[in-house]
């Protein structure tokens, strides 16, 4: 069996005695796009840095296709591609002048014909200096770097934000594209539903710590929904009993809001006996899905 | 070293350095053109400078009021101050930026994630400062040069010209490596320039004021600028042997320490 494309142990990172990330460890395996998935200020980013050597580790070790993230940097860069979450091109560059410039760090053969083809791809303007980009767009040119040198590793921060969602497909359709031509994925977001999109497995960090690591089948199928049911009349909440129904709150006008992991045809028919005004059903926010799984 | 980066990084500073450089050529050619004048009104002026303290002199490099009439005193006392202090601030605002601004724009997290070294990138960005501040002392020692040739009287010593160029180019790069060393201890990303400006200014008041109070003589050792000797219409001018190794140790040693601390420093953005 292959060595894992990344290999973290019982990484940490303490900002003097605040704590970024505490003995993280995950295995990557080649050819999987995997999530990492937390809400904001849970350490994804802080343990993308310790991966990129932009910052040290305080304990433990990490190794991307068996090279140690802070003494083979430049090996492991040459293989890998990174979408930072917020970072900013040369502002004074223009964009064809930036691709061309990163295109020599690889030194790429043809690196003109790749820039042309991901700008075609991303619809991105080649000619317009960066400083005048949308966030959007910026976003387009931190993606199109990330994979001019078909990267075997692509990590990526929070990719979609400031993406269209007709962009934001688009870049999903290349990460599906790259991963068969065998491209590795970490993906990071604190989007749930773009990584059960994408990922086959998926780690859960929060507050530094690793709070789990599923298939995204097994997450597929304790699907939660949050719930809201405005009933005509008063319920007794004895009577409101089916199974999979948890953190009821009531609020003004006989309204119900619940999250709910059971069956949905169990929750219509239950429903359906009683006379309601309203139905509202949504993605419950990822804190909420950590309350009701790593409470 | 990376030469990708270094071509960017000198294509990035290039607009500036045109700038210092030519503000640096105006204020010499300027100064330097009242040269003539000056000598035909010697009698007058120097009458009046009689009146001016000779502490308020001495700061200005002037010992003796006769200095001035030769071409070479006359540059030194009026010119070699553009270059000791505006040189300075040219340097120190370019190497306390140079790795930093990479943090405060955001740019790091993109220069980092390609195939380079951390060293790499230290080297390459020291051998920008190192060239454009050579390039800066160069155009402003060929300015001085050029001019002094139109305007001078009697020939004037070129070695001693070059003496006084060298020692300017030695603060200049200490005052970098000073920049360059701060730029590494820097934990927040956020700009440095008005401070490093504050610390060019203070080092040169200390001198300053070392020259023309007494009592504070000694807090001028704490000055890079007390190690530059600007006299050059002395007959025994020439390059002190450990002022050369001040400035030469001071700027490895602190070179040094900076690059060590860049190795290991946590970037942020």
């Amino acid at each position: 069996m292959n060595s894992p494309v990344i290999d973290i142990t019982d990484l940490s990172k303490f900002y003097g005695k605040v704590r970024g990330i505490e003995k993280v460890s995950l295995e990557i395996n080649e050819g999987e796009i995997f999530g990492f998935i937390g809400p904001n200020g849970a350490g994804k980013s802080t343990t993308i840095r310790l991966l990129f050597n932009l910052i040290f580790p305080t304990a433990g070790s990490a190794r991307i296709m068996g090279m140690d993230v802070t003494r083979e940097t430049e090996k492991i860069k040459s293989v890998t591609g990174y979408v930072p979450s917020d970072a900013s091109a040369y502002p004074d560059m223009y964009v064809h002048e930036f691709l061309n410039y990163c295109a020599r760090f690889f030194r790429l053969q043809n690196g003109e014909k790749r820039i042309a083809e991901l700008s075609h791809l991303f619809d991105l303007d080649l000619k317009r200096k960066i400083a005048g980009l949308s966030m959007g767009n910026r976003k387009k040119v931190s993606i199109v770097q990330s994979i001019l040198h078909h990267p075997k590793l692509l990590v990526v921060d929070e990719p979609t934000t400031g993406l269209d969602p007709l962009m934001q497909e688009k870049f999903f359709e290349l990460l599906r594209n790259e991963n068969r031509k065998g491209m590795t994925v970490f993906f990071s977001s604190h989007i749930l539903s773009e990584v059960q999109m994408l990922c086959k497995r998926v780690a859960i960090i929060k507050d530094g710590i690793i709070a789990g690591i599923e298939d995204i089948e097994t997450l597929r199928n304790k699907q939660l929904k949050k719930v809201h049911v405005g009933f005509a009349d008063q319920q007794n909440e004895k009577d409101i009993n089916i199974k999979g129904l948890s953190d009821m709150v009531w609020g003004s006008g006989n309204t119900l809001s619940f999250i709910y992991s059971g069956d949905i045809n169990e929750l219509v028919s239950f429903l359906t006996n009683r006379k309601i005004l309203n139905l509202t059903m949504e993605e419950p926010s990822l804190e909420e899905i950590f309350m009701h799984y790593y409470k | 070293m990376n030469f990708n980066l270094f071509l960017k990084e000198m294509k990035r500073n290039a607009l500036s350095l045109l700038i210092w450089m030519a503000v640096i050529i105006l204020l010499i050619s300027v100064t330097m053109s009242f040269y003539g004048t000056f000598l035909e009104n010697q009698s007058k002026i120097l009458a009046m400078m009689s009146i001016i303290p000779k502490e308020a002199l001495q700061f200005k490099g002037i010992s003796n009021f006769d200095d001035l009439i030769s071409v070479l005193g006359f540059y030194s006392a009026n010119n070699v101050i553009y270059m000791m202090l505006l040189g300075s601030i040219f340097a120190i605002v370019l190497s306390s930026g140079i790795l930093l601004k990479e943090e405060y724009n955001k740019t790091a997290e993109f220069l980092l994630s390609w195939p380079l070294t951390r060293s790499e990138v230290f080297v390459t960005k020291l051998a920008v400062l190192v060239v454009n501040i050579f390039l800066l002392n160069l155009v402003a020692a060929l300015a001085g040069l050029l001019s002094m040739e139109l305007v001078k009287r009697e020939p004037f010593s070129v070695p001693a010209f070059l003496i006084l160029s060298v020692y300017t180019l030695l603060l200049n790069y200490l005052f970098c490596a000073i920049g360059l060393f701060i730029s590494t201890l820097v934990k927040r990303p956020k700009p440095i320039t008005t401070f490093s400006i504050g610390l060019v200014l203070i080092f040169y008041f200390i001198n300053t004021l070392s020259k023309i109070t007494e009592g504070a003589s000694k807090l001028g050792y704490l000055s890079p600028y007390k190690y530059a000797d600007v006299n050059a219409f002395r007959p025994d001018y020439r390059l002190d042997l450990l002022n050369l190794l001040y400035y030469i140790g001071f700027t490895l040693l602190l070179t040094g320490l900076a690059y060590r601390f860049y190795l290991r420093k946590d970037i942020y953005t």
